[in-house]
């Protein structure tokens, strides 16, 4: 069954002929679904209200993919435009107004509707999901460019320029390399290594904005709890979006650690924000919105690392100088450089992966770090190369 | 005006080699009473608003729950709650031996009805099972699948009973799609959860386990070397140096005997030890836990919340989202067409619950009530 798409574009047919048309088709649609008992991944197009997107432009690495999305109205007549990526659903008529203002449905058959959009979308945002790997931590990320640039959480990317593991839908894993990251919110950002996919275009997200979001709007959330199984999957997840603010959005798709980076869509398939941590109520999951990704792009992709959550800045407890050592003149009482024995008159050397040039470039590295990492951190003292394990502190921030 | 203050700590994986990236957010103020007692002015009504959405848009929400409350009520009387030992441990499927079959046989010559649930919790006797009008009937466990960790219990009733708060459901052999909806009805047919399928149907494999690390020892038997801690053995007070020399009276020869013994178990079931303490036999009842639980850190096992101790080890499942306590298991689920697609098995995680599907369902039960002498 396929629905020819011009139909809607044409200005002489009329909204009623439309909606009379998807209610015929209405009664199939239910049994479609006993074709995919064991609820196999579906193909596209096959369903009224759904297009099969065509390849997207090739988009530059230096502008934001997730640029020129924002306000694509889905409901413009004859300049109607598909929005680029694999995860767009295009909405039946009937449910648009439900999913731009969010609510419960009127009906139980408005009901299936939005759930024929959950099917779809959840179907689709399988590709673009990956399980990500970055030392001994394990989170997730949305592939958002054919040229393999992925969303991530700061606190999944760590740092600049690690190297990361993504495993794909179907196990297959490829090689990534993280860039920056604005850590005041929680994004991340990293990109697939070149040359993985034998030339061609990496399945991606149908990038979406989080300007128009508003509390009591449906979303559906995939990832990888736990980490990556192969004999389950992807693990899909349908709430509704609690509270939106600046810096986050709350939602009662329930979230676990392995989750992070993984990304958070509207019911149309448009990629709206990423998970980033969670509170103790089933329904405090929080997200970052898409939007901050957009703004701090260039800063982003060229491997800037700034800031720190709010309550996870990172604390060693050493006072020091020095432009071209590290030299610790003072080891606060309680701190964790206390605990992992560090004195006074030591020379910091190395701090993880970091060769220590001068006390500024030990902040930087602290700074790079998050609260509970553990740290080998290489120090001088009378002329011995200790090495010592430091577990990384909270700094009060008030 | 401050609207939140927000203590955080950082998830750590405790001693799994591997972490799983997330924060944990500590929301101290979110609820609209806490920032009344805390602030003498009014609250804005904006912020207000902010709250009460917070609760009101919720998937579960009450207006959400109503909205498919004509689906559950489809299976009114197919559910009861089941009562062990003076509390209500689970809920309970009422099926027959058509279970898997279309249309519903009343069986009127007999006064037998047939109760499926979740086998794990009934914790002791007397078992009683509470019908949608309220009526309180004793029951007896007539059959046990422990690879499903299902019960059937069989409950003796009046015709008038039966036709009115006993009616077998009608399993459909489906599987939804993954992001299809799911509900889940309690005995008096109002929704208890509302869910979305998560993943496609698998074995969920388990890690059963005492909790104890065993030496090999030239008597018979086996030795405990080590025990970890909020493990089963350590809650049941086995000691370092024990010397377990049967289990459930069955004598254990080496330790090999003793791992094969305890790796038939699954978590949730309750084994009888035998041993040997300082020179005097002791016997110690014990229960297996899955591994993960054991291992998992304090902030894992918060924002967990309240899980069924049997929450894993089944040979095919479907997992969910839907928001159940534990003792809500053993009920059916239903697709958003009314068709019974499966009972809840287990409420595993913060993000998983898990539903035996009907196909599996279905053929346990024809085989339990055989098993029963049902006709």
């Amino acid at each position: 069954m396929t629905f020819d798409f011009s139909a809607k574009r044409d200005k002489g047919v009329s909204l009623a002929i439309l909606l009379a048309f998807l209610m015929m088709l209405a009664p199939a649609l239910s049994a479609q679904d006993q074709f995919y008992p064991n609820g196999s991944v579906i193909q596209g197009g096959l369903v009224p209200g759904t297009v099969i997107v065509p390849d997207a432009a090739v988009v530059s690495p230096q502008s934001s993919p997730i640029a020129g999305q924002a306000g694509a109205d889905v409901d413009a007549v004859n300049t109607k435009t598909i929005p680029k990526g694999d995860t767009w659903v295009e909405p039946p008529v009937t449910l648009q107004n439900l999913l731009a203002q969010g609510g419960v449905p009127a009906s139980i058959d408005e009901l299936r509707l939005l759930q024929r959009q959950t099917q779809l979308v959840a179907s689709r945002a399988a590709e673009c999901t990956v399980s990500v790997q970055i030392g001994p931590a394990q989170g997730c990320g949305v592939i958002i460019s054919e040229s393999g640039f992925v969303l991530t959480a700061a606190h999944v990317a760590m740092r600049p320029r690690k190297s990361a593991t993504l495993t794909l839908a179907d196990g297959r894993t490829v090689t990534a390399t993280t860039r920056g990251m604005n850590r005041f919110v929680d994004a991340g950002l990293m990109k697939i290594d070149d040359g993985q996919n034998g030339g061609k275009p990496w399945p991606c997200a149908t990038p979406g904005t989080s300007k128009d979001l508003t509390s009591g709007m449906w979303c559906i959330a995939t990832g990888h709890p736990g980490g990556y199984e192969r004999a389950r999957g992807m693990v899909t997840r349908v709430g509704r979006i609690l509270d939106v603010r600046n810096d986050s959005l709350v939602t009662d798709c329930a979230l676990i650690g392995g989750d992070s980076g993984g990304p958070l869509f509207d019911l149309s398939g448009r990629l709206i924000a990423v998970h980033s941590r969670i509170g103790n109520d089933v329904a405090d999951n929080l997200h970052v919105p898409i939007d901050h990704y957009d703004e701090c792009w260039d800063q982003m992709s060229r491997g800037d690392s700034w800031g720190f959550l709010r309550g996870f800045k990172p604390m060693f407890g050493v006072r020091g100088n020095g432009a071209d050592q590290a030299n610790v003149v003072e080891v606060y009482a309680g701190s964790p450089a206390k605990e992992a024995g560090i004195e006074p008159g030591d020379v910091i050397e190395r701090f993880g992966d970091v060769q220590v040039a001068g006390f500024e470039s030990l902040k930087t590295a602290v700074s790079d770090t998050m609260p509970g990492e553990r740290v080998k951190v290489w120090v001088r003292r009378e002329g011995h190369l200790i090495q010592v394990i430091v577990e990384i502190g909270r700094a009060d921030e008030d | 005006m401050k609207t939140e203050n927000e203590h955080r700590v950082k998830l750590r994986g405790g001693l799994a080699a591997i972490t799983h990236a997330l924060l944990i957010v500590i929301f101290a103020n979110t609820s609209a009473l806490s920032v009344i007692a805390q602030d003498d002015a009014p609250i804005p009504e904006w912020l207000q608003q902010r709250l009460v959405d917070r609760v009101m848009h919720r998937r579960d929400s009450n207006s959400m729950m109503r909205l498919v409350q004509p689906i559950a009520e489809t299976i009114n009387g197919g559910v009861v709650e089941i009562i062990s030992s003076g509390r209500p441990v689970a809920l309970g499927t009422v099926v027959s031996k058509e279970a898997g079959a279309s249309g519903i046989t009343k069986s009127s010559t007999s006064s037998d009805s047939y109760v499926l649930t979740k086998r794990s919790e009934l914790s002791g006797d007397p078992i009683r099972v509470r019908l949608a009008d309220g009526q309180l009937l004793p029951a007896r466990v007539a059959a046990v699948r422990r690879a499903s960790d299902l019960a059937l219990l069989v409950v003796q009733a009046d015709a008038a009973t039966i036709d009115r708060s006993l009616r077998p459901v009608e399993f459909t052999r489906f599987v939804p799609m993954i992001g299809s909806f799911l509900i889940s009805p309690d005995r008096s047919g109002r929704v208890i959860g509302i869910g979305v399928v998560g993943a496609a149907p698998r074995k969920v494999s388990h890690r059963g386990m005492l909790g104890i690390n065993l030496q090999r020892i030239e008597e018979g038997g086996a030795r405990v070397q080590a025990i970890i801690p909020n493990s089963g053995a350590d809650e049941a007070g086995l000691e370092k140096g024990d010397r377990i020399i049967a289990i459930d009276g069955q004598t254990q020869s080496n330790v090999d005997i003793v791992v094969s013994t305890l790796n038939s178990m699954f978590p949730g079931e309750v084994v009888q030890l035998t041993i040997e303490r300082d020179g005097s036999k002791v016997d110690i009842p014990a229960r297996l836990s899955e591994y993960a639980i054991m291992q998992e850190s304090e902030n894992d096992a918060r924002v967990n919340g309240a899980r069924n101790v049997r929450l894993s080890g089944f040979e095919q499942a479907i997992q969910h989202d839907m928001v159940l306590n534990p003792e809500q298991c053993g009920g059916p689920i239903l697709d958003s067409e009314g068709r019974v697609i499966g009972i809840n098995i287990a409420r595993a995680g913060r993000v998983v619950s898990y539903a035996l599907p009907a196909s599996l369902v279905a053929s346990e039960v024809s085989s339990m009530i055989a098993e029963a002498g049902g006709r």
